[in-house]
């Protein structure tokens, strides 16, 4: 109610007639700006269609005799499949970890009162500002050690990089009424039960906000995967585009059905969920 | 009693919520930190004895012969960015959100195409920016021939030029949305009796956002700016997967990541593999993002008097 009241005084404030032709003057140098985006995605997936003989000379056009050649190729003998499946796994095993670790973590420190927990506070933030870099190389010899050098000691890695979550987790618990709480402890119900019974369904939107934001990050994260998996069987789809990218001309052919595969499933959530995705950054960040 | 333990029960109960994310952060956070910085005062192979070295590894990066010009470098390039994400990028992400606060035509639209890009990954970009500004098969070239003429055409990612100002075309391109919807979230929070008031004072809009928005932003600038500066010192993939592992031509695109990462996985192409070597790089990279840190909150704390 109050949002909405808000929006619309805005924009009810009348202006005057140069500075309303000003206005529309950026609002289509804005529009024609955003035509490379759609004008990237559509030369891709187009392109995707064409043979190589044709590519070489019509770049830019629709396809003259459309063929799905280049994903047969992509699909059946670079095996792409797998790179898929690779990401789809590594994503998921390391969302459900941090989730489930920074969510617990969370909200022990928001409804809890021990000693040192201020400090705690400090001390799960300190994630946010050291670089990779200053990380990358013990916990490579660290996970080597172990033999999980490979994607499985990156899930690992993502999953205990959750400075991030842990941040927006903690602001909404911190909200969460006690009395709620309470209550249920009143009624004799433990402590985990409360957390998983009441306070989780409660709060699916931010589970759900929180998750979106660190699928876009694993996803489509480069550096950690390109320094922990060597074996080609075991590249994530950002691996596998990154080395059609590195021989382009060789790859000339196959490269836009791949990027297309890659392209299709993270524009689908954006459109449905940009609204969510926006809302966790920003709420991430403004309020102090 | 039984009173007295079941307190004792109920004052331990948070250890089930924390022990697991603080063993696992400290373990694969922390503990690595604290290993990177003491790595750097030895020389080691990652196997076998380690020999304590003081601050050669240092020494050797900032003064010797082969190692100061390619640190030197990166450091310039680095620096270089960083103030083009200070005084360009950053500005332009401002004027974004102010144009989409005042709402003007299609600003729905225009909000969900810029801010598109933020979702996609650094190969996909990569793959992107080769398709347009590569010089033999890119489509910016092929525009220009067949306009122009091909002796006008440049070879955008290949000449030391104009690489840095494609990349930071790039940049803009991929990475505007997320400061700039930070920046609009936090203006849509400015009350709005300020803004009437400045209405009814005859205020303008470009005059509005210098003497009322501005100074009201404070929030999301002390925010913003610190993870802009570090994502600019840290910045790699998409110099990485455009440039090449040494940042192309003349090295004019070598960010410090791309260093420590090629001394610190490079194998022996690169010379020393040298696990004290490269984390040196990566100690001297935290100073940078500390001093960088430091010199933003004071700049932050100077704007807010």
């Amino acid at each position: 109610m109050k949002q909405k009241w808000k929006d619309k005084t805005i924009s009810d404030y009348r202006t005057g007639r140069g500075t309303r032709i000003c206005k529309d003057m950026i609002s289509l140098v804005m529009v024609l700006y955003s035509f490379i985006t759609i004008f990237l995605i559509a030369v891709t997936v187009t392109n995707s269609f064409k043979t190589k003989t044709e590519l070489i000379r019509n770049i830019t056009g629709w396809p003259q005799k459309p063929t799905l050649e280049n994903y047969v190729t992509v699909f059946v003998e670079e095996k792409f499949w797998r790179y898929i499946l690779n990401s789809v796994c590594l994503v998921g095993v390391a969302l459900i970890l941090m989730i489930a670790v920074s969510s617990l973590l969370a909200y022990g420190v928001a409804q809890y009162d021990f000693r040192g927990k201020g400090f705690l506070q400090g001390y799960f933030l300190v994630g946010l500002m050291v670089p990779v870099q200053l990380t990358i190389l013990p916990l490579y010899l660290m996970l080597s050690k172990a033999g999980l050098a490979n994607i499985y000691g990156l899930m690992i890695i993502y999953a205990a990089n959750f400075s991030f979550a842990f941040t927006i987790f903690t602001r909404f618990f911190e909200e969460f009424p006690v009395a709620v709480i309470e209550s249920a402890r009143i009624d004799g119900a433990g402590d985990l039960t409360i957390f998983a019974g009441i306070i989780v369904p409660v709060s699916k939107s931010v589970f759900f906000t929180v998750g979106l934001l660190q699928f876009i990050m694993v996803w489509n994260d480069f550096f950690l995967p390109m320094v922990f998996i060597q074996k080609k069987s075991a590249y994530t789809l950002t691996l596998a585009i990154y080395e059609y990218t590195c021989n382009f001309l060789k790859n000339w052919d196959k490269i836009f059905s791949a990027v297309t595969v890659a392209l299709i499933p993270i524009l689908i959530i954006y459109f449905l969920f940009s609204e969510q995705i926006v809302s966790g950054l920003t709420g991430g960040s403004v309020k102090e | 009693m039984e009173q007295s333990t079941n307190r004792n029960k109920k004052r331990r109960t948070y250890l089930y919520f924390i022990l697991p994310g603080t063993i696992l952060y400290t373990v694969f956070v922390i503990v690595p930190i604290i290993c990177s910085v003491c790595f750097s005062f030895f020389q080691w192979s990652g196997i076998g004895p380690m020999t304590f070295v003081g601050l050669d590894n240092f020494a050797y990066l900032l003064f010797g012969e082969r190692m100061s010009p390619i640190l030197m470098n990166s450091l310039k390039v680095t620096f270089k960015y960083l103030l083009a994400v200070l005084f360009f990028i950053t500005p332009l992400q401002l004027f974004f959100a102010y144009i989409l606060y005042l709402r003007i035509k299609f600003s729905k639209y225009i909000r969900v195409m810029l801010f598109l890009p933020y979702v996609l990954s650094t190969a996909i970009v990569g793959f992107f920016s080769i398709l347009v500004f590569d010089g033999n098969i890119g489509m910016l070239n092929s525009l220009i021939r067949n306009t122009l003429g091909s002796s006008y055409t440049v070879a955008w990612i290949g000449d030391p030029k104009w690489m840095f100002k494609v990349f930071v075309a790039m940049i803009v391109w991929q990475c505007i949305g997320s400061g700039m919807m930070i920046f609009y979230a936090d203006m849509q929070a400015v009350s709005i009796d300020i803004i009437e008031a400045s209405v009814l004072d005859g205020c303008g809009d470009v005059r509005r956002f210098f003497s009322v928005i501005l100074p009201n932003m404070r929030a999301s600038l002390s925010s913003n700016l610190p993870l802009s500066v570090i994502y600019a010192l840290t910045m790699f993939g998409l110099p990485y997967v455009v440039f090449g592992s040494s940042g192309g031509i003349d090295n004019t695109m070598d960010f410090i990541a791309m260093v420590f990462y090629r001394y610190a996985f490079g194998g022996t192409y690169y010379g020393t593999t040298d696990i004290g070597f490269g984390s040196s790089i990566s100690v001297v990279l935290l100073g940078i993002i500390l001093i960088a840190y430091l010199v933003t909150f004071r700049i932050i704390k100077w704007i807010r008097k």
